[in-house]
């Protein structure tokens, strides 16, 4: 079964009555990830002063996404991907396009195996996204590279996708308890 | 209304076409690049109040902090502070001695003051770096005249220099960023060098003289090039391993607050004219024929170019 539809005893045969209100409620609920990773990205650029606030940002949009395709694709459809994904550009200072490129292929990836991921156990799933959170590391620093026309440390990129991956089970276990409850557009 | 069919063709086609945009802007961030920066200054630009709202709780909380571990050591603090207030008195007092002497020999030698550099001084608003640069953002109000290449310098020393500007921020490229090139000249063994940033802390010097090897602890300062004046103090000279001489900078690059940009204003001093460049008037071929007019004067030829006897 999809993880989209686990509340199945909330579809039943009396839906409460369509309000304007109910409908604002529904649509705030399922723009709760897109929000996440706009608030993120803006907070993240704020000079906190914070080790690894640049790579922070990369790792939660990931995560989020990542999450979020797979698990109830309503909340996260291309078109927000992309938006949030332009946000993040706007306030990150990496090589142009790279972040919003990743976010993409990990979404197209992550939507087109949502029913697979749904069925494998967490560490599976955890492993497959170490995989992609790797490459698109690799990618953003072959691209800084290429900028630079010179053969930058690689470290920087190892840091930021150990960042990504290390980060990823805390934000699990946020947006489960998200999207039964402050996320969850059925329960408006 | 699209039929059924149409709607999940256009499902379908969206990511593609969105990827195909995300590959556009990549290939407009590698082929113009300052025109994606303008776009993410100017968003800066329109943050910079929330910025400072953001990081207003922290400040405070840092200076309770201070506040707090001063007064848990206020007698030895007194101390301290009283040996240091000292020792500084003494440093005044041979500040004020050497620069009375600066005054009187540079009046006895006619020296030409050197312009006073014009500069604005900013908080940063956002560290800018990424993983892969080291730069920040300061806000320096609207109606600033910062330009390009104008240096910035904290209160111990050099800081960087501005790549972009906005209305309100500018962006300064820090010493220690993988794309910075400064010229820099040692103090003891007054060798010319090249200050190189790896995004470490500490840049490298690099194309110093072979014969001339960077000495330990010695300081390093500016060569005047370009808009860059000399004698700025950047930092000292650090051997990290064998052979590889590094400047620590005196700037504290990793807690920066307020920063100042110096326009010290294009180098206008022109070499004249080189000699070759001079226009000759041509001698006519046969200039002098008879004897000179003063030829009544003992000892000198009659025709020139012929020379005495």
């Amino acid at each position: 079964m999809v993880a989209e539809n686990s509340t199945p005893h909330l579809h039943s045969a009396v839906e409460p009555k369509q309000t304007f209100r109910r409908a604002l409620d529904m649509a705030a609920r399922a723009a709760m990830p897109s929000l996440f990773i706009v608030f993120s990205a803006i907070l993240l650029s704020a000079p906190f002063g914070i080790p690894g606030q640049a790579q922070l940002q990369f790792g939660i949009a990931m995560c989020t996404v990542w999450f979020w395709a797979y698990s109830r694709p309503r909340s996260m459809p291309a078109l927000a991907v992309f938006l949030c994904g332009l946000v993040v550009e706007i306030f990150s200072f990496g090589p142009p396009g790279t972040v919003l490129l990743s976010l993409l292929v990990i979404y197209g990836v992550a939507h087109h195996w949502r029913y697979g991921l749904s069925r494998l156990g967490f560490i599976a799933g955890w492993l497959i996204f170490s995989v992609f959170a790797a490459l698109a590391s690799f990618f953003q620093w072959a691209l800084v590279c290429l900028h630079a026309v010179a053969l930058l440390s690689p470290a920087p990129g190892l840091f930021q996708a150990a960042l990504t991956i290390g980060i990823y089970p805390s934000l699990t276990a946020l947006f489960v308890w998200g999207r039964r409850t402050f996320a969850n557009p059925d329960q408006a | 209304m699209l039929s059924i069919h149409a709607r999940q063709v256009l499902a379908k086609a969206v990511l593609p076409i969105l990827i195909l945009l995300a590959v556009g802007l990549v290939l407009l961030g590698l082929v113009r690049r300052p025109a994606v920066d303008g776009v993410r200054l100017m968003a800066t630009d329109f943050m910079a109040p929330a910025y400072h709202g953001l990081v207003w709780p922290q400040e405070r909380v840092k200076v309770w902090l201070t506040d707090l571990r001063g007064a848990t050591d206020l007698a030895k603090e007194n101390a301290r502070l009283r040996d240091e207030n000292r020792a500084l008195r003494h440093w005044y007092d041979v500040a004020v001695a050497l620069a009375a002497e600066n005054g009187r020999l540079k009046k006895s030698l006619h020296w030409i003051p050197e312009t006073v550099p014009q500069y604005v001084t900013g908080r940063v608003t956002r560290d800018d770096g990424g993983p892969y640069s080291r730069a920040v953002l300061l806000d320096v109000g609207s109606g600033h005249d910062v330009r390009i290449g104008d240096v910035a310098l904290d209160a111990a020393g050099l800081l960087g220099r501005v790549t972009e500007v906005g209305p309100h921020t500018v962006r300064v490229l820090m010493i220690n960023d993988d794309a910075s090139r400064i010229p820099v000249t040692l103090g003891s063994s007054h060798g010319d060098a090249i200050m190189a940033g790896d995004d470490t802390a500490s840049p490298r010097l690099i194309f110093y003289p072979q014969d001339h090897h960077p000495v330990e602890g010695e300081r390093v300062e500016t060569r005047g090039q370009s808009t860059m004046p000399a004698g700025l103090p950047v930092g000292t000279v650090h051997y990290s391993a064998p052979n590889r001489p590094v400047v620590v900078p005196d700037a504290d690059l990793d807690r920066l607050d307020i920063v100042r940009v110096f326009d010290y204003g294009d180098d206008d001093s022109q070499a004249p004219d080189a000699p070759g460049r001079v226009r000759v008037k041509k001698l006519p071929q046969n200039p002098l024929t008879g004897p000179l007019p003063f030829s009544w004067l003992p000892n000198l030829p009659d025709m020139p170019g012929r020379g005495g006897q």
